[in-house]
C-alpha cells in the first residue's frame, strides 16, 4: 500500500519536469530532427503499442551533477551553449587527427574528465561531436543538479573515486562490479556505457526488451499489467505499462549488493532501490528518459534526471560483450597486486 | 557378483539400443500439418518461455547413467583374495573434486538427440573429444559461466524466452543472461568471431529457420566435450507442432572438424506457468573464486585479510 502511493508521487513529479524539460531543452542539431516535435506523430506496433524500438544512445554534452561553475543556474545562455559546441567539435577533430589524450582534453589523472587515463578514453568517444544542450545538469531535482548523497555514501564515493585505478587490488573482490564484469547497475544503463552506451530495444506483445550492449544487460520489462515477482536480483524487477504513449516502468527488488566496489556509487544496488522510469518519444530521434532514482541507503532523498537519448540510424547493430570470457585485466590487475604486495 | 555386474551392463546398453531404434518417426508425425496462431504481423507466434526436457547438456549422445562427469579410476586392492577370486570393485568413482555431490552429481541416461547418434567427427578430432571428456573440469567453458554458444545454449537445464519483434526475433536465454539478435532483415555477414554467432532469420511456412555463423570456435556442444572449430555453420529449424511445443532441429557443419554435416532434433516445451518469466541466473558471481581465488594476494575462500 505504501509503495503503491510512493510510486503514484513519482510519477507526478515525473509528469512536471517533463513538461518543463520539453519547452527549454536544446533541439540537437540531426539533419533527421525536426524543429517542430508538434508535426512528429507517435508510431505504433502492429499490435497497438507506442513503438520505440531501435538502437538509442546518449550523445548529449549534460553531465549527471551541474558543475560548481554552474551553481544556482538549471541552463546555460545561448553563447555558453555554443562555446561548449564549438569545444565539442575540437574535440572530435581532435580525435579523428589521432590526438587521444587531448582530444579528451586530459592534463592530469586527477583533473580529466574521464577518470582513468588514456587509454580509457576511447570508450567515451562518441564518433562524432556530442550535442550541445542548455541544462546544466542531467539531475533536475533535487534543484541544485547534485545528487543527495547520504553522508555514509558521500565517503563511499570519494574512497572509490581515490583507489579508481589504484587499489589495493588484493582479490577479486577489490575491482569494481564492471571490471568483473558484472553490470555497472541498471540506473543509468540508458546513458552511459562505451562510446556513450548502446540500447536496443525490441517490443513483442507484452514486453519491451531492452538489451543494453554493456555486460549484456537485458531488461524484459512485462508492461500488459504483470506483477514484481519478489526475487531480488542484480537488475531487479521491472514491471512496466503504457500511460498514453508514454512508457512507465517501475524496478524493485534488487540483490543487496551494497559491500560490492562500484565505479560510480550512485548506481550501486541496494535491497532498498527502486527505480520508476519514464520513456517518452519527442521526436522521430529523440526520446526524453526520466528515471527517478529512491534509495535511503544511498540519496537522503529521491533523485530525477531528465536524458535526452537519440535514436541512431536503422542500420545500427550492438554487438556480443563477452567481458567476462576475456576479462584477462582481472587476473592481470591480481598479479599485479601480488607483485606490489611481494615489493613492498 | 562380477559377472552380475557385467550382464547388467549389457542390459542397459541394450536398453539404450532399444530405446534408440524406436525413438524417431513417431514422435515427429503428428507436426506435419499443424498451424501456428500468427503474429499481428502475420509470421506464426513462436512468443514465449521455452525449455528443452532432456539431458543433451549432459552429452548429446546416447550415454547410459554413470556416477559423475568427472571419474577417476578406483585404485586396485593391494591385498590377496583368498579363494582365486578378486576382490570387488567399483571400476570408477567421482574425481575428487565432485565426490561430496554424491547423487546430486549423477548423470542421468539419456537418448540423445543426435540424429542417427553417431557424430562423424575426423580422426583427429576424435581424440580431441576424449581428452576433453577427460578434462571436463578444467575446459567445460559452462562452468566457467562461459556465453554457451548454439545449438548448446537450446537445450541447457534453463528456460529461455523467444521474443519476436518485427526486424529482430530476440532470444533471451536464462543462462549467463546471453541474449541473441536473430536479424529478420539484412545485416550482410558476421562482423567477427563471437561466442554466440551471427543469426539471420527467415521463414519458411510453418519454420523459422536462422542461420548462425560468426562463431569464435570456443563454445562446445555439451559437458561431454564435444566440440566445433570457428568454421562452425549451424542451420536451426523452429518448427510449432502445437501450441504448447516446438521441434528443434539444428544441422551442423563444420568442414576444419567433421567429415559431413550432422542434425540434432529435440522437442521444445512451452513453460505453461501463468505468467512465467525468466529470471536471473548472473553465474560470472559464482565462479569468480574458482577462476580468479588463488590469483589474488589473499583468497575471499581462505577468510579475512591480513592485517
Amino acid at each position: 500500500m505504501k509503495r503503491q502511493h510512493v510510486f503514484v508521487v513519482g510519477i507526478l513529479v515525473g509528469v512536471v519536469f517533463i513538461g518543463a524539460v520539453v519547452s527549454v531543452v536544446t533541439t540537437p542539431e540531426l539533419p533527421e530532427t525536426p524543429t517542430n516535435v508538434e508535426a512528429w506523430i507517435q508510431p505504433h506496433t502492429a499490435w497497438g503499442d507506442p513503438d520505440f524500438q531501435g538502437v538509442w544512445r546518449y550523445e548529449a554534452t549534460i553531465p549527471l551533477e551541474r558543475s560548481s561553475e554552474h551553481e544556482g543556474r538549471a541552463f546555460l545562455t545561448d553563447e555558453e551553449v555554443e562555446e561548449i559546441a564549438r569545444a565539442e567539435q575540437e574535440l572530435s577533430a581532435n580525435r579523428l587527427a589521432g590526438f587521444e589524450g587531448a582530444a579528451v582534453g586530459r592534463r592530469t589523472l586527477l583533473e580529466s574528465p574521464i577518470r582513468g587515463n588514456e587509454y580509457n578514453s576511447f570508450w567515451q568517444y562518441h564518433g562524432r561531436a556530442r550535442q550541445a544542450y542548455r541544462q546544466t545538469s542531467l539531475i533536475i531535482d533535487p534543484p541544485n543538479g547534485r545528487l543527495p548523497y547520504t553522508g555514509d555514501a558521500r565517503q563511499a564515493a570519494i574512497r572509490s573515486a581515490t583507489r579508481y585505478g589504484i587499489g589495493p587490488y588484493e582479490s577479486y573482490l577489490d575491482p569494481d562490479t564492471g571490471e568483473r564484469c558484472l553490470t555497472d547497475g541498471v540506473t543509468a544503463t540508458m546513458w552511459q556505457g562505451p562510446n556513450g552506451g548502446h540500447n536496443r530495444i525490441v517490443q513483442s506483445p507484452g514486453y519491451v526488451t531492452i538489451v543494453h550492449e554493456e555486460y549484456q544487460d537485458r531488461r524484459i520489462i512485462p508492461v500488459d499489467g504483470g506483477s514484481h515477482r519478489g526475487i531480488p536480483q542484480w537488475l531487479g524487477d521491472s514491471v512496466g505499462h503504457w500511460e498514453g504513449d508514454t512508457l512507465v516502468v517501475e524496478t524493485t527488488n534488487f540483490s543487496n549488493k551494497m559491500h560490492y566496489e562500484w565505479a560510480n556509487i550512485w548506481t550501486r544496488v541496494s535491497d532498498t532501490l527502486r527505480l520508476v522510469e519514464r520513456f517518452q518519444r519527442v521526436g522521430p530521434n529523440i526520446m526524453e528518459y526520466t528515471i527517478t532514482v529512491d534509495d535511503p541507503k544511498t540519496f537522503t532523498m529521491p533523485w530525477t534526471a531528465v536524458v535526452p537519448i537519440l535514436r541512431l540510424p536503422d542500420n545500427t547493430q550492438i554487438y556480443e560483450y563477452a567481458c567476462h570470457e576475456g576479462n584477462y585485466a582481472l587476473s592481470n590487475i591480481l598479479s599485479a597486486g601480488r607483485s606490489i604486495a611481494a615489493d613492498e | 557378483m562380477q559377472q552380475g555386474l557385467q550382464r547388467s551392463n549389457v542390459t542397459v546398453v541394450a536398453a539404450v539400443v532399444a530405446v534408440l531404434a524406436i525413438y524417431g518417426p513417431q514422435l515427429w508425425g503428428q507436426a506435419a500439418d499443424y498451424v501456428a496462431p500468427r503474429t499481428a504481423a502475420g509470421w506464426p507466434d513462436l512468443n514465449g518461455v521455452w525449455q528443452a526436457l532432456n539431458t543433451a547438456n549432459y552429452d548429446i549422445q546416447a550415454h547410459p547413467a554413470r556416477p559423475a562427469l568427472a571419474l577417476v579410476p578406483a585404485p586396485p586392492s593391494t591385498t590377496t583374495v583368498p579363494l582365486g577370486t578378486d576382490w570387488a570393485t567399483p571400476g570408477e568413482l567421482p574425481a575428487p573434486p565432485v565426490r561430496a555431490l554424491g547423487a546430486v552429481g549423477g548423470v542421468p541416461a539419456g537418448e540423445g538427440v543426435v540424429v542417427g547418434n553417431e557424430i562423424p567427427y575426423q580422426p583427429w578430432a576424435v581424440l580431441i573429444k576424449q581428452e576433453n571428456a577427460e578434462n571436463w573440469l578444467e575446459r567445460d567453458p559452462e562452468i566457467k559461466c562461459y556465453l554457451p554458444g548454439v545449438p548448446r545454449a537450446t537445450y541447457m537445464p534453463y528456460p529461455f524466452q523467444i521474443l519476436q519483434g518485427v526486424d529482430q526475433i530476440l532470444i533471451a536465454y536464462e543462462f549467463a543472461g546471453a541474449t541473441r539478435t536473430i536479424h529478420m532483415n539484412d545485416v550482410g555477414n558476421s562482423p567477427g568471431p563471437t561466442w554466440m554467432g551471427w543469426s539471420r532469420g527467415r521463414w519458411e511456412g510453418e519454420t523459422l529457420v536462422v542461420d548462425v555463423s560468426g562463431f569464435n570456435g570456443q563454445a562446445w556442444f555439451d559437458r561431454a566435450g564435444n566440440f566445433h572449430s570457428d568454421a562452425l555453420h549451424v542451420t536451426e529449424r523452429y518448427t510449432p507442432i502445437s501450441s504448447n511445443h516446438l521441434i528443434y532441429e539444428a544441422t551442423i557443419e563444420d568442414p576444419n572438424v567433421f567429415t559431413e554435416p550432422w542434425t540434432i532434433k529435440m522437442p521444445l516445451y512451452r513453460r505453461l506457468e501463468t505468467d512465467k518469466r525468466l529470471l536471473e541466473y548472473e553465474c560470472v558471481e559464482f565462479v569468480e573464486q574458482l577462476m580468479y581465488g588463488e590469483l589474488g594476494v589473499f583468497d575471499p575462500a581462505g577468510g579475512q585479510r591480513g592485517e
